[in-house]
């Protein structure tokens, strides 16, 4: 295994990608949307005064989940404060998951099915650049652009929401404890799981519009875990924040068996 | 350089190529001739170790394609049957690519070989353009750039003139021809273009259904198919006399007449010998000959009578 070799292939994966609209409008606009419009939303939601919303019913479900001392904290505050704390601090981290997801299958559905569409694989098939550094380096191209537009977005997110309420809490909510394990522990390994899943379904599909819509359906387990966490089914602390690495941990391993065996430069060609 | 024994690959129940046994030379042009789904591409993507073959083996520039692709791939150098050139790429990006993908890894070095090459195939004034805005020719030309960029010894060209205008492909044969001169490697190249293998390749294998039907030189080639030069005669009418007369000519084979055309077909033995005494014999018969031509049977001829018979055994 040669990484300049796989270097390289980052390289080129890169340069296409970068000059391809299709793959980088949704992997800047959703994270864009994501920053900016959900500490929007919770701006309005937190200026509406002892609104409908303000007895948090929605909510409900989810308070006797948080820390105790949140709780206390929470109890001697107007209705709508702790709205914007549960909303600032737990409903979205989840959601942010869909970035990583969503960045590196829209990527790596257009470097694995893309490349063998535009049948420029051939000739990349033909070089002396063996198997797993071609494969390293597309899962590099995959993965790097996720994390980069993930954590933009975490950062902006970040910003906006302690630039909004630090006058209400006299602190900085974020990052706290929980948001830091999303970032540099969910966030890897739910890309990487997102990447290894995009490359089997590629090595199924015909072209790489197929691949990406098959692959978007990995979205669903995230979404899951945020009604989930809202319902109160369960609580994004550190202990399940752990676990959740674990699960997605080994799922990568699987994977990653997985996709060293279907990306052979044999069956890649005999597809065609 | 290349040499592969009963070299077989299966798609399923369909044999792509059967049993396919030869050698090439070093420095020699090679052709594949045959028509299409013959087995050309499939055998030559086997040598380049794009895929393995089910059955036989090969050897490659002194390796062996199943025990050491990589050094394999290292030597050799591909146009496969797409262009593949990376479309959002410039044409010089795409060259820079591939020419690290085989190991140039000095910048100079890949700077002065890739304007070598652009310039010599007329490209490098346009080597900041992306290759998707190219023409098909502009392409195929990149493509081939791209397979020679680290000088490999053997050079694979699948169908380089398919799909261009004549005076493209002549373009990219005269090219080829140089190439072979210049950069002395072995060429091994298929296509569909007789006058490609005519005028290019020092030796032809003519395959068809996955086997190979003949090996040989093109001129050898020709003569032991069609094994009757022709001469072609204008008259102004053509007589029982004449005919006649010819029949009995010992340097006749054989006569053809084209319906409502005063002209006769004559296969001889030899052109030298039996033209002026087909001439005398017809201008004693009293025929007025309006003109003469002769014919050597094309490789074409050769080419469609060989695959011809050979689906008619079938
Ligand atoms: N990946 C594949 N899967 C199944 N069958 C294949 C595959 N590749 C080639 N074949 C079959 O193998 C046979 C030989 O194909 P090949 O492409 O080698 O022919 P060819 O001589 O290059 O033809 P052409 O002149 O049209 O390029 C064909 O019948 C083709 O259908
Ligand atoms: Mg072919």
């Amino acid at each position: 295994m040669n990484v300049h070799n796989a270097w390289l292939v980052f390289k080129k994966d890169w340069l296409e990608i970068k000059r391809n609209r299709q793959v980088l409008m949704p992997i800047i606009i959703v994270p864009l949307i994501f920053s900016v419009m959900f500490p929007i939303i919770i701006g309005i939601v937190g200026n509406i005064p002892d609104a409908n919303v303000g007895n948090n019913q929605d909510f409900n479900e989810l308070i006797p989940n948080l820390p105790m001392d949140i709780q206390n904290m929470l109890a001697d505050m107007p209705p709508n404060f702790s709205i914007v704390y549960i909303m600032s601090v737990y409903m979205f981290a989840p959601i942010f998951l869909i970035i990583p997801i969503m960045a590196s299958s829209v990527i790596g559905s257009d470097s694995f099915a893309g490349e063998r569409e535009r049948k420029t694989i051939e000739a990349l098939l033909a070089t002396p650049i063996s198997d797993s550094e071609l494969l390293l380096g597309k899962v590099l191209v995959c993965f790097l652009p996720a994390m980069a537009v993930t954590f933009a977005a975490y950062g902006v997110y970040m910003l906006m929401i302690d630039v909004m309420t630090f006058g209400m809490f006299g602190m900085l909510l974020l990052p706290n404890i929980t948001w830091l394990i999303i970032m540099f522990g969910v966030t890897p390994v739910i890309a990487l799981c997102g990447i290894g899943l995009t490359i089997m379904v590629s090595s199924k599909v015909k072209g790489f519009k197929e691949a990406q819509q098959i692959s978007i359906v990995l979205v669903l387990p995230v979404i899951g875990l945020m009604l989930a966490q809202i319902l109160g089914l369960i609580f994004l602390g550190p202990l399940m924040l752990i676990i959740l690495i674990g699960i997605f941990a080994t799922i990568d391993i699987a994977i990653y068996y997985l996709s060293i065996k279907m990306f052979q430069r044999e069956e890649i060609l005999a597809k065609q | 350089m290349i040499e592969t024994v009963n070299l077989s690959r299966k798609y399923g129940q369909l044999t792509a190529v059967d049993d396919v046994t030869f050698k090439i030379g070093k420095g020699e042009v090679f052709g594949f001739l045959g028509p299409n789904g013959a087995g050309k591409t499939t055998t030559i993507r086997m040598l380049a170790c794009l895929i393995s073959p089910t059955h036989g083996t090969a050897t490659v520039a002194g390796y062996n394609i199943q025990k050491n692709p990589i050094q394999v791939r290292q030597s050799v150098g591909i146009l496969t049957e797409n262009p593949s050139l990376y479309e959002n790429l410039t044409a010089y990006e795409n060259m820079d690519f591939f020419a690290q993908a085989y190991g140039i890894a000095d910048p100079a070095d890949r700077q002065k070989r890739i304007q070598e090459l652009l310039e010599f195939f007329n490209l490098w004034d346009r080597r900041n353009d992306k290759a998707g805005t190219f023409s098909k020719g502009m392409k195929q030309k990149l493509a081939i750039i791209r397979a020679t960029v680290h000088k490999p010894s053997v050079l694979f060209l699948d169908e380089p003139t398919a799909g261009l205008d004549p005076e493209s492909a002549k373009e990219i044969r005269d090219l080829m021809a140089q190439l072979s001169k210049h950069e002395k490697c072995t060429i091994l190249l298929s296509t569909h273009h007789l006058e490609d293998a005519e005028k290019l390749c020092n030796r032809v294998l003519l395959m068809n259904k996955g086997r190979c039907l003949l090996i040989g030189k093109p001129d050898e080639l020709r003569e032991q198919i069609v094994t009757h030069p022709i001469i072609q005669i204008d008259l102004t009418q053509i007589t029982n006399k004449i005919l006649q007369a010819l029949n009995n000519s010992s340097h006749v084979q054989e006569i053809n007449t084209k319906p409502q055309e005063t002209s006769l077909m004559i296969s001889v033995k030899d052109i030298r010998m039996a033209t002026p005494e087909i001439v005398k014999t017809i201008v004693e018969a009293d025929g007025q000959i309006l003109g003469v031509n002769t014919f050597r049977a094309s490789l074409e001829d050769a080419y469609l009578k060989l695959i011809k018979g050979e689906t008619e055994t079938q």
